[in-house]
């Protein structure tokens, strides 16, 4: 299984990279979804991590899509926004696991 | 001169007189005159109104009788001292003064007063002015602002406190990664070297958690306040804030309304929907204070689901450099406040299922803020008993 990591603050997504490789995992970091898009091919066994607030296209529109895979990755969504803010870009999404930030190894280890 | 004002008004002796006199009883404002000795010789039908007292009790009597008692003890100097030394202090200049009803009350007139000689001696002209329902009007429009500054605050802690905790949330979680991962690593290697390295990391760890803790507080707090929403008439709602704008306003801008006949009513937090429309016009005329013809153009209207609140100017339009960073909190163009504003104004619009959206215009256009808000649904009318 492979992690993609859909983060945009380099102090983030750099720090998760760290973590998941340390943990012996095979892990790539996107700075947008469009790059993600580009490069990746999301198989089942896959996590993807998106934070919800991306340049471009939303965190929530690349959720959506995902969803509509034939046999869609685990998908988790991570954000540091207030709670009204993450429910109002999930509203048309459907439910989704989500984790807030500030991230803890220990919310991650349960990811893998 | 003193029968111009008695009851009932003998025939006026000369065409200029009977003139005078239909003027002076015509009069919305009071007008006394008085001889050098501060008697009353005119009294107007105005004054009658605004004294409570008939010209027939005042006429001969000092005019000290409409004074409040502060000021008529010291009327009799004024009136010396301006006779001895000529020195004017309100002739020809005018102030607010307090005048003295019938019945004890003291009310706020603007006074003007004027000198004439005649052959009868010097004469002094007062015009008064009630300034009651003026003072009643800027009362209310500070009592407004005050609400409005006051809520603006509440409302900027909250969406300071949303931002801060977002912005703290990236580094924070980063440092608690970055410190975790190097545990894990130490913990794999299992050399007892590292011990000491493992205590303080350890530490550090549970500092970037409590940290994290206070932050969730933070969120937490914020998240819990939650605006009164009810169906609104958007109309009045904006033009109460346009209103309140100009009285704050330091440069004159010309600001035109446009409101839509018949709008539904929106679903909204007045006060909230009011700083947003506050804070686009601020800045509006912000970018418009280096122009002559400066104007404003305030409108509403129906857009589907949603009633629109748009404010546009005729200044320079924003810079394309500013449009990433425009709607983020913290990130300014001008010299002063913490750019705030419009990330706020797009919060509560985002908050109230609607939006804030910007056409930055250029090249002979200026900005223009659109303000999507939902329209009350028919539920929502009668949930509150409209």
């Amino acid at each position: 299984m492979a992690v993609h990591i859909l983060e945009d603050d380099p102090g983030v997504s750099d720090s998760l990279l760290m973590l998941f490789k340390n943990l012996g995992l095979e892990a790539t970091a996107y700075p947008d979804a469009e790059s993600f898009f580009e490069t990746a091919k999301p198989v089942k066994d896959d996590t993807i991590i998106v934070d919800l607030l991306l340049p471009g296209i939303s965190g929530a529109t690349v959720i959506g899509w995902l969803k509509t895979l034939k046999e869609p990755p685990r998908i988790v969504a991570i954000s540091g926004q207030a709670q009204s803010a993450i429910d109002r870009q999930l509203k048309d999404v459907g439910p989704v696991e989500l984790i807030r930030k500030p991230l803890s190894i220990q919310m991650l280890s349960t990811l893998v | 001169m003193k029968e111009w004002t008695d009851r009932p008004a003998p025939a006026a002796k000369t065409v200029s007189e009977a003139r005078l006199m239909s003027v002076l009883n015509t009069a919305v404002d009071g007008i006394i005159v008085i001889d050098e000795h501060a008697h009353i010789l005119v009294y107007n039908n105005a004054c009658e109104k605004l004294f409570g007292y008939t010209a027939a009790e005042v006429l001969g009597q000092n005019v000290k009788v409409i004074m409040p008692r502060d000021y008529s003890d010291a009327h009799d100097r004024y009136m010396d001292n301006y006779k001895r030394t000529g020195h004017r202090k309100i002739i020809g200049i005018g102030r607010e003064v307090r005048g003295r009803h019938k019945d004890g009350t003291e009310f706020p007139v603007e006074l003007s007063v004027g000198e004439a000689s005649t052959p009868d001696g010097r004469q002094f002209i007062g015009i008064l002015r009630d300034l009651r329902s003026r003072k009643e009007a800027e009362q209310r429009v500070n009592e407004l602002q005050a609400d409005l500054v006051h809520l603006a605050r509440v409302s900027a802690m909250d969406e300071m406190g949303a931002a801060l905790a977002h912005e703290l949330n990236q580094p924070l979680t980063a440092i608690m990664l970055y410190m975790q991962g190097i545990a894990r690593t130490l913990d794999k290697r299992d050399d007892p070297a590292d011990a000491q390295f493992k205590t303080v990391l350890a530490k550090a760890v549970h500092e970037a958690e409590r940290a994290g803790n206070i932050i969730s507080r933070m969120r937490q707090f914020v998240e819990k306040r939650e605006p009164h929403r009810r169906p609104i008439d958007l109309n009045a709602v904006v033009n109460e804030a346009v209103e309140l704008t100009i009285v704050g306003m330091r440069a004159r801008v010309n600001i035109e309304r446009d409101f839509a006949q018949q709008l539904p009513k929106a679903f909204v937090e007045p006060v909230q929907i009011q700083q947003i429309v506050v804070n686009l016009l601020r800045n509006a005329s912000e970018a418009l204070k280096d122009r002559e013809d400066g104007t404003i153009f305030v409108s509403t209207r129906q857009d589907g689901a949603f009633v629109t609140i748009i404010v546009e100017d005729n200044g320079p339009g924003i810079p394309p450099a500013a449009m990433p960073t425009l709607f983020k909190a913290f990130s300014t163009t001008k010299k002063t406040g913490m750019g705030l504003g419009l990330s706020i104004s797009r919060s509560i619009a985002q908050n109230h299922s609607g939006d804030l959206i910007v056409d930055p215009g250029g090249h002979g256009r200026g900005a223009r803020f659109i303000v999507q808000l939902p329209v009350a649904s028919r539920e929502e009318e009668t949930d509150a008993g409209l």
